[in-house]
């Protein structure tokens, strides 16, 4: 490649200083032979940029995403999917709550009906739940947080609701790199960053609100509420 | 946020949603993507059917592949990277020049015209467009692959370092002599008439 391909390669590519730019526009304008080989390369680059695109027919599309979005199950499939399926209680104060009172007046009713076999009934569920959660004006929800990140050897949180000590709260490893934790908050909005290694911080790249934390970087907000 | 910022930041999303089992949401990744992974397919290989077979082959193996993204990287650049590979190997078996030009190709550029242009002109640049279409199927699969993804795909060469794992200094190399060998044939083009 010669001192002219040189220049008017980095031309093309946008690597000369406004200067040299200058220069070479200048020297495009005196030498007829320069110009010639620079508008012919341009001209290749100008027509490639403009080249048809071609739209990707509805078969391909719907035959692509057949084979990685699985058909709806029959109606049949789906009642017995509903009546089989593995649950998970999600618990909260407020449904324990409502769930200690159903519990009370049910054991108060058989109590009014047959004292004597009733009477030695625990009550146990009320004190259990308070020790678990507190105060009844004291509720807590419970916020996943996910941070997908397979080269990670550790991840941790550090928030305003753990006194921004990353050591305090780690995330769990799971399949495919993704790293989580489940945390008990009280409603209210947090600031927090994900720390990856013990040393890099990260903002959350799902958090929906981002806020400035006063040394130029973005802290994550999470909003909490019942 | 710029726009592909925030396009970067969905596709890490809904890259997270499909992990967790959610197929529709790497459904929306291929509606965001097939267009790009066809026509750079169809590029390397000049066949519109073999083109959207190679597009299948590309999104079915991100997708089995998915727990291995890694999200420092953009989505975009590793689909590029096994449409690339796909490509290549798909060459090496079927060597180059043996595809046939594809009819639907003449239909979408009919469709691409728009009515502003005078019949003169619009002759002319479609000429263009479909002697250049045939000199890039003419181009080394290597120094192919460099000039579309810098000139019709409009990468950085550093986002195409990271796609074919080769340095700059080559790529820039590749991407000239593409340029250099077109603009003789789009010349000699000219000459003829």
């Amino acid at each position: 490649m010669n001192e002219h391909d040189l220049v008017i390669q980095r031309f093309l590519d946008h690597e000369l200083s406004p200067e040299e730019r200058t220069a070479f526009l200048r020297a495009v304008d005196a030498n007829s032979d320069l110009r010639r080989r620079w508008l012919n390369l341009e001209m290749v680059a100008a027509e490639a940029a403009q080249l048809p695109k071609i739209v990707p027919s509805a078969q391909f599309l719907s035959r692509l995403k057949a084979q990685v979005i699985p058909a709806p199950p029959s109606l049949l499939a789906r009642l017995c999917a509903a009546v089989t399926a593995h649950r998970t209680l999600e618990w909260n104060f407020a449904g324990a709550m409502a769930a200690a009172c159903v519990a009370v007046v049910a054991v108060a009713g058989l109590l009014s009906l047959k004292p004597e076999r009733i009477v030695e009934v625990p009550v146990t569920v009320t004190p259990a739940q308070t020790a678990s959660f507190g105060a009844p004006s004291d509720p807590k929800v419970f916020v996943r947080l996910i941070l997908v990140q397979p080269n990670a050897q550790s991840v941790s949180v550090a928030g305003d609701f753990n006194g921004w000590n990353p050591a305090q709260t780690k995330l769990d490893r799971t399949d495919g790199g993704v790293w989580t934790v489940t945390i008990p908050l009280k409603p209210g909005r947090y600031e927090y960053m994900f720390v990856v290694n013990g040393k890099q911080w990260i903002a959350d790249p799902l958090a929906a609100e981002d806020a400035g934390d006063g040394f130029g970087s973005q802290n994550a907000v999470l909003d909490v509420a019942i | 946020m710029p726009l592909d910022r925030q396009d970067e930041r969905s596709d890490a999303q809904l890259v997270v949603r499909s992990l967790a089992q959610d197929q529709e949401a790497f459904g929306q990744l291929i509606d965001r993507h097939a267009s790009a992974i066809v026509n750079l397919s169809y590029r390397m290989v000049g066949n519109r059917a073999e083109a959207e077979d190679l597009a299948q082959e590309t999104f079915l193996a991100a997708y089995k592949a998915l727990s291995t993204f890694r999200a420092d990287s953009k989505f975009s650049t590793w689909l590029y990277r096994i449409a690339t590979n796909k490509c290549k190997d798909w060459l090496r078996v079927k060597r180059p020049g043996q595809g046939q030009y594809d009819l639907d190709a003449d239909e979408s550029l009919d469709l691409y015209v728009t009515e502003d242009r005078t019949p003169e002109l619009l002759l002319s640049q479609q000429q263009v467009a479909e002697e250049l279409e045939r000199a890039i199927q003419r181009l080394p699969p290597l120094y192919r692959e460099a000039f579309l993804l810098k000139h019709v795909e409009g990468l950085s060469y550093e986002e195409m370092e990271e796609i074919l794992s080769i340095n700059g200094d080559t790529l820039k190399m590749r991407v000239y002599k593409g340029r250099v060998q077109l603009s003789r044939e789009l010349a000699a083009l000219n000459q003829m008439r």
